[in-house]
């Protein structure tokens, strides 16, 4: 969908261009662009619901803040740019050309992208039930999700439970509690007895959720989330891993539909341990000063033989790979 | 007997409970939940710690070490002359560090020390998955095509052979791994012949009796 993202003096991304691939696993320090990287997929779509930004007035000094988007086919033609007021506002957006044929069904396609920061708190909430169409950036309508997906697409839900149980065994059930418009939900334990939402781990409250949306029978088609590593156990991200190869790569789950891109952020080694087969799928964020820098890591000309010494999430903790805090 | 199980992934640990059943010819018991490394050299660097466990706190007798040689020197007849040690082979390695750990530990829990087997698949336990199927797959292929500066296959070219894509999901992996190694079950002679870093394995379960470790 999205081919690549350049920025020019946005926050800490100063001057840095991030080719994407369908799964993007971005890992970096603190303040080093990760969340501005998505925050700039989210202010495309919301801009591009707006009309467009045309004539002389549109264009951006030479030397201004910008992002600039490029996209994989069929929309390799257009160039979309982000005007900003101040490295921290973008408030107009221009395509190149400006009159690109292409541009109505891509402004459709940018409308279906969504971002998550999961918040256990909010997941474990009852939702308004007619709410349940699409998960809501922090989850907060997570039961209402549920609900839908039970009632629209029954087999894609008993998928979801099925994989839900298997992750974690001790649960058998998923009971979804509907009243007065609002729906709640709990799980059944294996050995009798059930746990409300708001008494379920955080971990498992997120990955419900992640499962809720690897499930979605119409995925968006870009996927942003943060921290994805947030409250799971270091030996169940490899379920997490694939739940998100799901939806970026379906077919290799047996699925016959549309990838959705993902993008995600992880602090966590051991997720990052998970793509040594795949290191082309990790983009580091390299933060020097206030400026930071993207690259791949499977642009290191020594990858193979770092491959060969241990494990990338190590390699990434030791500073090897860059991507790390500074240090004074 | 009781084992523990010292491997890469819940697959790799699933297969080996396979495997190491038809070795020893019964159902042995295995210490659960399975001990997991994260790659080499995590499974050279927990090894201490996992046999420390053991000894002191179970009472299992014998820890299975199974790990990917991926791109380093095959285990040989060479290295099993008494003294020899490769510093760049795994096998030689793991058998190192067993050897160095046990030696101070002292009698616990009944028994002496805990014994170990040790096995490398090379280049990736998908390797030992495909013996018998893809002919083309041995142990001394890969050795033969590194001489030559070729290797024969990748990883990633045995991963996709098994499991028909390069993302199996767990389960899908776990699957495939059980299919392959129960073809095999039955009779393990093939893949000892085609895989010495497994026959070294067979031959350390074999060498286990009940008295083996006791005091």
């Amino acid at each position: 969908m999205i081919a690549s993202i350049a920025f020019r003096k946005f926050k800490a991304l100063r001057n840095t261009r991030v080719a994407l691939a369908p799964f993007n696993l971005v890992i970096g320090p603190n303040g080093s662009g990760k969340t501005s990287l998505i925050e700039s997929v989210m202010r495309l779509k919301t801009l591009a619901k707006l009309p467009l930004a045309t004539g002389a007035a549109s264009r951006q000094r030479a030397d201004g803040p910008a992002i600039e988007f490029n996209f994989a086919p069929p929309h390799e033609g257009i160039t979309a740019q982000l005007g900003c007021v101040s490295d921290l506002v973008c408030d107009t957006l221009r395509i190149i050309p400006e009159e690109a044929a292409g541009w109505a069904a891509l402004r459709d396609e940018l409308a279906d992208l969504r971002s998550y920061t999961l918040q256990p708190e909010a997941l474990a909430g009852a939702a308004q039930r007619a709410d349940g169409a699409r998960l809501s950036s922090s989850g907060h309508n997570l039961a209402a999700v549920l609900a839908h997906l039970r009632s629209a697409a029954p087999a894609a839900f008993a998928g979801m439970r099925a994989e839900l149980f298997r992750i974690v065994p001790e649960f058998a059930g998923l009971e979804l509690v509907e009243e007065g418009g609002q729906v709640s939900f709990a799980l059944q334990l294996t050995e009798g007895g059930q746990v409300p939402a708001d008494e379920l781990s955080q971990g498992t409250l997120c990955l419900v959720a992640v499962l809720a949306l690897a499930f979605d029978p119409d995925p968006p088609r870009v996927l942003c989330i943060e921290e994805i590593d947030r409250g799971f156990h270091p030996r169940t991200l490899r379920e997490v891993r694939d739940a998100l190869y799901r939806l970026s790569h379906p077919r290799s789950a047996g699925l016959d539909r549309r990838p959705t891109q993902i993008i995600t952020t992880t602090h966590s080694p051991y997720f990052i341990d998970l793509f040594r087969d795949h290191p082309d799928e990790i983009i580091i964020s390299k933060k020097q000063g206030r400026a930071a820098q993207f690259s791949r890591l499977s642009d290191r000309a020594d990858l193979g033989e770092l491959l060969g010494e241990g494990s990338l999430g190590d390699m990434w903790f030791s500073g090897i790979l860059g991507g790390v805090p500074e240090e004074r | 007997m009781k084992l523990a199980l010292l491997s890469e992934s819940p697959a790799d640990e699933a297969a080996l409970r396979v495997l190491v059943a038809a070795v020893l010819g019964g159902q042995p018991q295995f210490v659960a939940p399975g001990y997991r490394a994260r790659g080499w050299p995590n499974v050279a660097q927990l090894m201490p710690a996992v046999l420390r466990h053991l000894h002191f706190n179970t009472d299992a007798d014998a820890l299975v070490v199974v790990a990917d040689a991926d791109d380093t020197v095959v285990h040989d007849a060479r290295h099993e002359a008494p003294g020899y040690f490769h510093p760049q082979c795994r096998l030689c390695q793991l058998r190192a560090v067993h050897r160095q750990t046990v030696k101070k530990l002292p009698p616990a829990q009944g028994r002496g020390r805990v014994v170990r087997a040790i096995g490398i698949a090379v280049p990736a336990i998908e390797a030992w998955y495909l013996c018998g199927r893809d002919p083309g797959v041995t142990e001394a292929a890969w050795i033969e095509g590194r001489v030559e500066g070729r290797a024969p296959y990748t990883r990633a070219e045995l991963k996709l052979r098994v499991y028909g894509t390069d993302r199996p999901s767990l389960p899908h992996e776990i699957a495939c791994a059980l299919r392959e190694v129960g073809r095999q079950r039955s009779d393990v002679r093939r893949l000892e012949n085609d895989f010495p870093g497994f026959a070294l394995l067979a031959a350390d379960l074999r060498a286990w009796t009940p008295s083996a470790n006791k005091r």
